[in-house]
């Protein structure tokens, strides 16, 4: 599909979304726009799993890290560009102090190692009670008002921005082949010049500080927080919408997280059982076991992008008269 | 032909008690394609990674344009200007010919820290388009510019690897078996590439089994057996030495060396 068509596309989705407060309910719409602050998660296992080929089984601790940051620096009367800026800081940073070990591991240990890290935030939310009120939790923190529909609306443009960013940084930019370097081979994109120990620091930064916004935007619109949002059960959950989605692919995620997030709620006309959880476990079973590249890789297919593959020829003048298709001198 | 740009001085490097190597020396001079010839086993892989940093070295000195370089990680030295390809071939085989190439930027751009701006660098500005291109036309591949590597057949992969190794742009290239599985037509369009690279001043090292190759290319071929020197010379006088011939060529001889004179590509 052609550049242009992508974007008819893309808009023509955006539009879909943004009609969407007139067609659901309020508690629908709810859902939607917690769906698209969890999508901000996802992306963060995105650039670290799919992206950089590490992978993280301490997400909620990043986001736990940005939500209570912003929690309680409100609740002390902080402005709020600070509680913002605080709440993405420590999360950033955290990312790169948990990254100094974490680069340096593969395979089960960087998952034990990151493992450590999520369960290690849990207990310090618990039982730091001075400052997060441990179980009692955290309770009125200030925030803007923006009303459900302005929360959606606010949330669907930095969820679509993001997920939009994101896909040009993978596929247009040099920074997304760097990433892809560092995962397919680390000899081979060590002996290019890249500094792969430097690229994973990178990729840890970055997925923090999403996995951090996911945090501050959850406690600005929720105004409550509980150590219970963020324990390592937490972590997997977020996992599996990314593999789900496909974790290579930010759009993945972002529809992955959407139906994910409905999906448990839509299935209580199944009675008010476990059974609609064990429905829900089996679907997801059933779209990895049939479509392995995720809901990414099943979109790229039908927009006729092939996995893993970047438009890479540009039709400027120069580059088509140094080569042509078909011809090598 | 004299600058020496890759010295190897007294090069010992050894694996839990095996001795890869002992007591390398190796010079490598602008220009010159330099043979690493010998048995199997002998140690020439790990000698070029050794070269490279894979492999950090007991003993010794390496020098690059008369600089230490045996301290430094691999991505310094590829931006200081050392490039490879591998035995066994490594390219991001999910990626396109064209991505594996402009990875290899990074050791031009990351030279000096202010390169480091160019990271968010669009892949279709000409920053990138025109240099991809350039390797892609020097190893003759710019047609398959996006495949992705696996839809390749292995020779071809060997110039894909080539072309990274050229778009940074290199004093020194250091080829690991490069002819493996390659068709005698492939096998030509190395040669005249290598001949190429060595013509605008580079140094080629060349790691190869092919005596044909080795001899119709190589400027001096340097012998080692059971991680020893036994061999510095041309390619002629290696075969009058009654040491190498017992440790690795026996009966094959190998190829005259041609005139070195540029072939117009």
């Amino acid at each position: 599909m052609s550049s242009a068509g992508l974007w008819t596309l893309r808009l023509v989705c955006l539009a879909l979304m943004a009609a969407l407060p007139f067609v659901i309910g309020p508690f629908w719409l709810q859902m939607m726009t917690q769906a698209l602050i969890y999508s901000l998660v996802v992306f963060s296992i995105n650039v670290l799993t799919g992206f950089c080929g590490l992978l993280s089984f301490g997400q909620a601790g990043f986001v736990g890290a940005g939500a209570y940051t912003f929690g309680v620096l409100s609740i002390a009367g902080a402005p709020i560009f600070l509680c913002v800026l605080a709440g993405l800081a420590l999360p950033t940073l955290l990312g790169l102090l948990l990254g100094l070990p974490a680069a340096r591991l593969k395979g089960h240990y960087l998952a034990i190692g990151t493992l450590g890290f999520g369960v290690l935030g849990a207990q310090m939310l618990n039982n730091m009670v001075d400052v997060t009120r441990g179980p009692m939790g955290l309770l009125g923190i200030h925030s803007v008002d923006l009303g459900q529909n302005g929360w959606y609306y606010v949330l669907l443009v930095i969820s679509f921005g993001a997920m939009t960013g994101l896909n040009a940084m993978e596929r247009h930019s040099f920074l997304g082949v760097m990433l892809k370097s560092v995962k397919y081979d680390e000899i081979s994109a060590e002996s290019c010049g890249v500094a792969t120990f430097g690229v994973k620091l990178l990729a840890f930064c970055g997925s923090a500080f999403l996995a951090g916004l996911c945090g501050v935007l959850l406690a600005a619109y929720m105004r409550f927080l509980t150590p219970d949002l963020f324990v390592p059960t937490e972590s997997f959950r977020y996992l599996m919408i990314a593999v789900v989605g496909g974790a290579g692919s930010a759009t993945g995620g972002f529809i992955a997280s959407l139906f994910l997030t409905a999906m448990p709620e839509l299935l209580r006309s199944l009675g008010e059982t476990n059974f609609r959880l064990l429905v829900y476990g089996i679907m997801v079973l059933f779209v990895l076991w049939f479509v392995p590249g995720g809901i990414g890789g099943l979109v790229e297919r039908v927009i006729g992008h092939r996995a893993g593959t970047a438009p890479a020829r540009p039709q400027t003048d120069n580059a088509a008269h140094i080569a042509a298709p078909g011809v090598s001198r | 032909m004299t600058t020496p740009i890759l010295e190897i001085k007294d090069v010992s490097k050894d694996f839990g008690g095996v001795q890869a190597l002992q007591s390398v020396d190796l010079t490598g001079l602008a220009g010159e394609v330099h043979g690493l010839i010998g048995p199997n086993g002998a140690g020439k892989s790990t000698l070029i990674g050794c070269i490279t940093g894979v492999n950090r070295i007991d003993r010794g000195e390496i020098l690059f344009r008369g600089r230490r370089i045996d301290h430094m990680s691999v991505h310094k030295r590829a931006r200081l200007g050392i490039a490879r390809t591998f035995q066994k071939i490594r390219l991001a085989q999910q990626l396109t010919v064209f991505e594996n190439v402009a990875a290899a930027l990074a050791s031009r751009w990351f030279r000096r820290p202010s390169g480091y701006l160019r990271v968010f660098t669009s892949l279709s500005s000409k920053l990138v388009t025109d240099p991809v291109y350039e390797a892609l036309e020097a190893a003759g591949i710019s047609s398959l510019a996006r495949e992705q590597v696996t839809s390749l057949p292995y020779g071809k992969r060997h110039f894909v690897e080539l072309a990274r190794a050229l778009v940074a742009q290199p004093d020194a290239i250091l080829l690991d078996e490069p002819a493996t599985g390659l068709t005698d037509a492939e096998r030509e369009n190395l040669m005249a590439l290598v001949r190429r690279i060595t013509a605008n001043g580079s140094l080629v090292v060349l790691v190869e089994h092919d005596l044909e190759l080795v001899g119709r290319l190589c400027d001096r071929v340097t012998v080692i057996e059971y991680g020893r020197k036994i061999f510095g010379g041309t390619p002629l006088d290696a075969q009058q030495d009654p040491h190498v011939v017992k440790a690795y060529l026996g009966s094959s001889k190998f190829a005259q060396k041609e005139a070195s004179g540029v072939p117009a590509a």
